[in-house]
């Protein structure tokens, strides 16, 4: 193994990361959204909508995610819509996630106690206000440990969008082995990245678990 | 005028019917007693008169409220029910104070929401009714931080805040334990000694004849008798209420 290599390597793969990193804050964002307003829809029963709703997350539940990134980027130029690479992973790992953060959601909706909304409405509260200031409030913190394990796959799924040929941590890694003929060490230092990663963030959503759950401490 | 009149009111749980048709009238500062076995209807007549539960037939007025349970559950009906919820203090026997908030911020939430009061004043409202329920001290605790006779009180402030015209207890002590039953019971009672309007469910024989200016016996869906505690307690008339205090007392 040569040191000359890792060091040649390193900005390489930084900046690969960066892409990464890029590809999931993005993804994460949009799909929280999507997540958020589905579990929303679906908990409401909005009519015509739940029916969308309910088939969007079994479709996106039901088949693998690398199906999905083909179908966007490979499959809907044939009725016209042609995506760049990086948006096509983006709308793929944003609709996967959004499926997954929306049973999250609504689990933890759910999960509030029925009291909490029969003492919201028995005050004259509507619907509504109950759900956004009452109900919404306290499953946030029941969905950060579902959330945070979402949001882990969705930074290990980027690796998938490098087979529509997007510039990140793994498809950086195949290149430069494909010059140095180093997989074990490249590999392994893609794999050391991504476990900084995640461990960054699962660290930072539990310190937002414990403070949003400061009102639980007796 | 009465406070609260129920015609007819009925409420079945698919083929199971729970209330068969009560008629009930409330006057001003009535302090009423519901007592009964399990199953026999009390807290479902108590969660329909604040529509916890939808009624299934009959007429239910409160105050200047009425609402007529054969119309359609439709935007003018919600509006109505919400009006009728808004003059009614609702106490829950798992108090169903919002953990996520303090018992102050508990307290204010229904001026805030409901009246659209301004911030610090909805803050005095709360403070002066935390101090008339004796906890002054523990504004800003959560729920978390205080015991259950002190949640349950909080949650009385967090009807009153509401200027309720009358007050709804479903079993208020029942979670409690035995020492903490009082507490709770006397912020009732002082709340009776001020004239509040009452309806309460409860299974505390000697709080009913100390408080009740009526108590009402309940059984099967219907109202058996009802009367002073006295004419209850002491010389009741109907053989199944004689049954059910034998078993209690």
């Amino acid at each position: 193994m040569d040191v000359t290599i890792i060091l040649d390597s390193l900005p390489s793969l930084l900046k690969a990361t960066l892409m990464t990193i890029c590809l999931a804050g993005i993804s994460i964002i949009i799909a929280l959204i999507i997540g958020f307003f589905t579990a929303i829809i679906r908990i409401v029963k909005v009519s015509i909508l739940n029916g969308i709703a309910t088939t969007y997350v079994s479709i996106i539940r039901g088949t693998p995610l690398l199906v999905q990134i083909f179908v966007i980027y490979y499959g809907l130029p044939q009725i016209g819509i042609a995506l760049d690479p990086i948006s096509s992973g983006v709308m793929a790992l944003s609709l996967n996630a959004g499926a997954y953060l929306s049973e999250s959601f609504r689990a933890s909706i759910l999960a509030v106690d029925n009291g909490q909304m029969e003492a919201s409405l028995s005050m004259g509260m509507t619907y509504s206000q109950a759900l956004k200031r009452i109900i919404l409030p306290q499953s946030l913190r029941i969905a950060i440990p579902t959330l945070s394990n979402s949001f882990i796959v969705l930074i290990k799924d980027t690796s998938l969008v490098s087979v529509i040929t997007v510039t990140e941590l793994l498809q950086m890694s195949s290149l430069i082995i494909a010059k140095t003929f180093e997989p074990l060490t490249i590999y392994l230092i893609a794999a050391a990245i991504y476990w900084v990663l995640i461990t960054f963030f699962t660290t930072l959503l539990d310190k937002l678990e414990v403070r949003t759950s400061k009102y639980l401490v007796r | 005028m009465s406070i609260i009149q129920i015609n007819n009111l009925k409420k079945s749980f698919g083929l199971n019917e729970v209330l068969k048709g009560i008629d009930l009238t409330i006057a001003k500062s009535e302090v009423v007693v519901i007592m009964g076995p399990s199953g026999s209807g009390k807290s479902t007549l108590l969660r329909c008169l604040n529509f916890l539960e939808e009624p299934s037939d009959g007429i239910i007025r409160i105050g200047e409220f009425q609402v007529d349970i054969d119309g359609k559950l439709d935007r003018r009906r919600k509006k109505e029910i919400r009006e009728l919820r808004k003059i009614t203090g609702f106490v829950f026997q798992s108090f169903n104070l919002f953990p996520h908030k303090t018992a102050i911020e508990n307290v204010m939430e229904g001026p805030i929401i409901i009246h659209g009061t301004k911030l610090d004043e909805a803050r005095n409202i709360a403070q002066d009714l935390l101090i008339k329920v004796g906890l002054g001290d523990r504004c800003n605790h959560y729920p978390a931080q205080l015991s259950g006779g002190q949640q349950q009180r909080v949650a009385i402030a967090r009807s009153l805040a509401l200027n309720p015209v009358v007050m709804l207890y479903d079993e208020p002590t029942s979670a409690l334990d035995p020492e903490l039953v009082k507490e709770v019971l006397q912020v009732i009672k002082d709340l009776a000694k001020e004239g509040m309007t009452m309806v309460i469910v409860t299974h505390e024989m000697n709080f009913a004849k100390e408080v009740a200016d009526r108590v009402i016996f309940m059984d099967n869906g219907v109202i058996v008798e009802q009367g002073t505690s006295d004419e209850i307690f002491l010389k009741p008339k109907e053989a199944r209420t004689r049954q059910f205090l034998s078993i209690v007392e």
